[in-house]
């Protein structure tokens, strides 16, 4: 049995040093709250901003004039991600946005590479842009600097591997240490939490490479822990069925998609998608944007496959493009066109539609990020009911780091939780699982059966159908694959530990997928029916709510939050 | 396969094994001053290792199953109709 090897206490806990979880820590400290930041790997290169971004949606007055409708009808109507928003959410997101693009700026993250602010690609002909064109690879180092400077403490290498609730009220986190080989315990108790941990990928069949499952356009590190441990602990989870689906080079998912400057093409030469014939860099082609089934649609029906064309873009826009893919974070993709002699000039690139994932699906919060849990916030791309990627994850991390601060005042630590059930119960199962070392089941074992079940089972489409008597079946699977797992993983340090209790938390977001997805009985968007094939215009207006009562998996309809 | 470090350029400063986002590396200073490429196939070429390097030292691979689908542009044109 495994002991605490350190406790702390904190007024705010950030679970993940992201971009919303930096910014949150940001925040909170400068509200005079003790911050402690639990990053599973290293705050200055951790997750899908890592290395860098290049678009940050924003709505800049000055710009776009003194309405933040006309933007927000592009965030939510022409972009893709305005599915599953309560709109006073993307309100208040788009009303601060412009204040932390200003801090970014002023932090020494160019946010206006050219001299003015100015919003390139993701966009329509003929509408406003709203996709603020910045430079984001050193974002990471530079967020991390400024928690620092403002006296927040950061745990790297410490994953966050329970959340712990007491009296239906947020309490600590238990961590494991993976930066020794042999695992270590860390106690934090805390006043509120802050999950932060980004999307959850892994959770089904890599579509580029099958074999190879950490070839993820967004970061493989994200395992769905925030999601599976908030709901353990009895947060409210919303439109996880509706899972997304994203698009990109074929086989080589980290690669980018909107940084390319060009136009899709047929083999024939035809165009894709209705939007450009010639490539600029102030529109891109935003085909992969809203039509991204398109590259599956063109290889089921034959008439495929689709490829990215850059040929005729300006030698001007290659040398943008590449300038924008060095922001984005691509340079492994540049280096290695470079070394395969693969010339955008010359080479059309083949695109696909990668596996689906969780982004903007996961906890359901208010217009403070906060959770239904008390002490618990979300914000960035784990949250379910809201999503606007890097300047979601920027500005939501900041308004709900500013809020928790606050209300950390307000809050009183919890006794002792060395006794907590939860903490017992996973360090018990982190010592089986050690115990059995190389003889148990290996982690990437139960990962690849996880994503076996969710891909045959609660897939997404386009194509590919869930129905009543699947979902049972796959509810029926992954339940005696979790029984399996927990009687009989096994792991030989820290770092193959971390990676078996990841796979049991995707089988727990797995499960609660499914439970949601067979309680939506119609079609919308990616989740298909094919015992419900039509689209209800009841559920509109409805978000699912999805979440743990007395051990039982609960739904529950809820009203949209509409401005 | 994924990261390679060159030996005789490292300095064994442990930065790579430090911040790469899913810990491909381990770092036994007291066995090897050169970090180990441990769990090669997790790597996400996010290319932080490379960039981070202080001594250029680690370079990418990029496995064969994820290679870049590619084709001369000029290809992308109307074929002639093939009869049987
Ligand atoms: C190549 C690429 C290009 C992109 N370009 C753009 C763009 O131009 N514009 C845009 O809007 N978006 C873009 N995105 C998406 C954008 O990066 C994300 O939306 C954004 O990073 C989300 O921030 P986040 O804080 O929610 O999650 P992340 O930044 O992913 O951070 C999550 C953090 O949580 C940590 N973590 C996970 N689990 C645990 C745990 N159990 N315990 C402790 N820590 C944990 C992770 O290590 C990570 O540090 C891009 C993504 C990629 C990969
Ligand atoms: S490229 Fe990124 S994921 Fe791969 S080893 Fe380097 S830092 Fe780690
Ligand atoms: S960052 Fe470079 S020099 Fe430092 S340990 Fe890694 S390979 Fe060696």
């Amino acid at each position: 049995m495994y002991s605490i090897a350190q406790s702390i206490d904190t007024d705010v806990l950030v679970m993940g040093g992201g971009i919303a979880g930096l910014m949150a820590a940001i925040a909170s400290a400068d509200r005079g709250a003790k911050v402690i930041v639990a990053e599973k790997a290293n705050t200055r290169r951790s997750g899908s901003g890592a290395t860098g971004n290049d678009h940050f949606r924003c709505w800049i007055p000055e710009k776009h004039g003194p309405d933040y409708r006309v933007i927000m009808n592009e965030v939510l109507n022409f972009s893709q991600f305005g599915l599953c928003h309560d709109t006073v959410l993307t309100r208040r997101f788009l009303e601060k946005s412009f204040d932390i693009v200003k801090m970014w700026d002023a932090w020494g993250i160019p946010m206006r590479p050219t001299g003015d602010w100015e919003f390139t690609g993701h966009a329509f002909p003929g509408r406003i842009r709203s996709a603020l064109k910045y430079d984001g690879a050193q974002q990471k180092p530079i967020l991390t600097r400024e928690a620092r400077k403002r006296g927040a403490g950061i745990l790297n290498h410490h994953a966050v591997i329970e959340l712990l609730a007491e009296d239906g009220e947020i309490a600590g986190a238990l961590t494991l240490d993976t930066s020794r080989d042999e695992p270590a315990f860390t106690l934090i108790r805390a006043k509120c939490v802050v999950v932060a941990t980004g999307c959850t990928t892994r959770l089904y069949v890599n579509k580029a490479t099958p074999g190879w499952m950490f070839n993820t356009a967004f970061c493989p590190g994200n395992a769905g822990g925030g999601i599976a441990q908030s709901f353990r602990a009895g947060a409210k989870l919303v439109n996880l069925e509706l899972a997304t689906r994203h698009a990109g080079p074929r086989y080589f998912e980290r690669a980018g998609k909107s940084t390319w400057i060009g136009v899709y093409k047929y083999p024939d030469g035809r165009t894709l998608g209705p939007f450009v014939s010639k490539p600029t860099k102030e529109l891109g082609d935003i085909t992969s944007d809203i039509w991204n089934a398109s590259f599956t649609e063109v290889v089921k029906n034959g008439s495929g496959p689709a490829y990215l064309d850059c040929s005729e873009t300006s030698p001007e826009d290659l040398a943008y493009m590449r300038w924008g893919m060095k922001g984005e974070g691509l340079t492994a993709l540049l280096d290695y066109m470079d070394r395969e002699g693969i010339d955008p000039a010359r080479h059309a690139v083949e695109f696909m539609q990668y596996e689906p994932f969780l982004i903007g699906k996961g906890l359901d919060v208010d217009i403070n990020g906060q959770c239904s849990l008390p002490g618990l916030y979300a914000a960035g791309d784990v949250v379910g009911n809201f999503r606007a990627d890097i300047g979601g994850a920027a500005v939501y991390g900041w308004i709900s780091g500013d809020h928790a601060g606050t209300s950390a005042a307000g809050r009183t630590l919890r006794g002792s939780l060395e006794r907590h059930p939860a903490v017992e119960r996973t360090l018990a199962l982190c010592a089986d699982i050690m115990k059995r070392g190389e003889r148990g089941y290996a982690w990437d074992e139960a990962n690849m059966a996880v994503q076996q079940l969710m891909s045959d089972y609660a897939p997404a489409g386009p194509f590919e159908k869930r129905s009543e008597s699947l979902l049972d079946a796959g509810l029926h699977y992954m339940r005696a694959l979790r029984g399996k797992s927990r009687a009989g993983l096994g792991a030989v340090c820290s770092h193959t530990l971390l990676r078996a209790l990841e796979s049991l938390d995707l089988m727990d977001v797995g499960e609660a997928l499914m439970v949601a997805a067979r309680e939506r009985r119609e079609s919308r968007g990616p989740h298909l029916r094919a015992d419900y094939t039509f689209t209800n215009p009841m559920l509109g207006e409805l978000f699912l709510d999805v979440f743990l009562r007395e051990g039982e998996i609960q739904t529950e309809w809820r009203k949209r939050n509409m401005v | 396969m994924p990261p390679v470090i060159d030996r005789e350029k490292c300095t064994g400063c442990g930065t790579c094994a430090e911040i790469c986002p899913v810990q491909v590396f381990r770092h036994h200073k007291d066995n090897d001053k050169i970090p180990e490429v441990k769990f090669r196939r997790e790597c996400w070429h996010c290319n932080a290792c490379v960039l981070d390097c202080p001594a250029g030292a680690v370079s990418l691979s990029v496995p064969l199953p994820c290679m870049l689908l590619h084709v001369d542009a000029s290809t992308l044109k109307p074929r002639e109709p093939r009869h049987v």
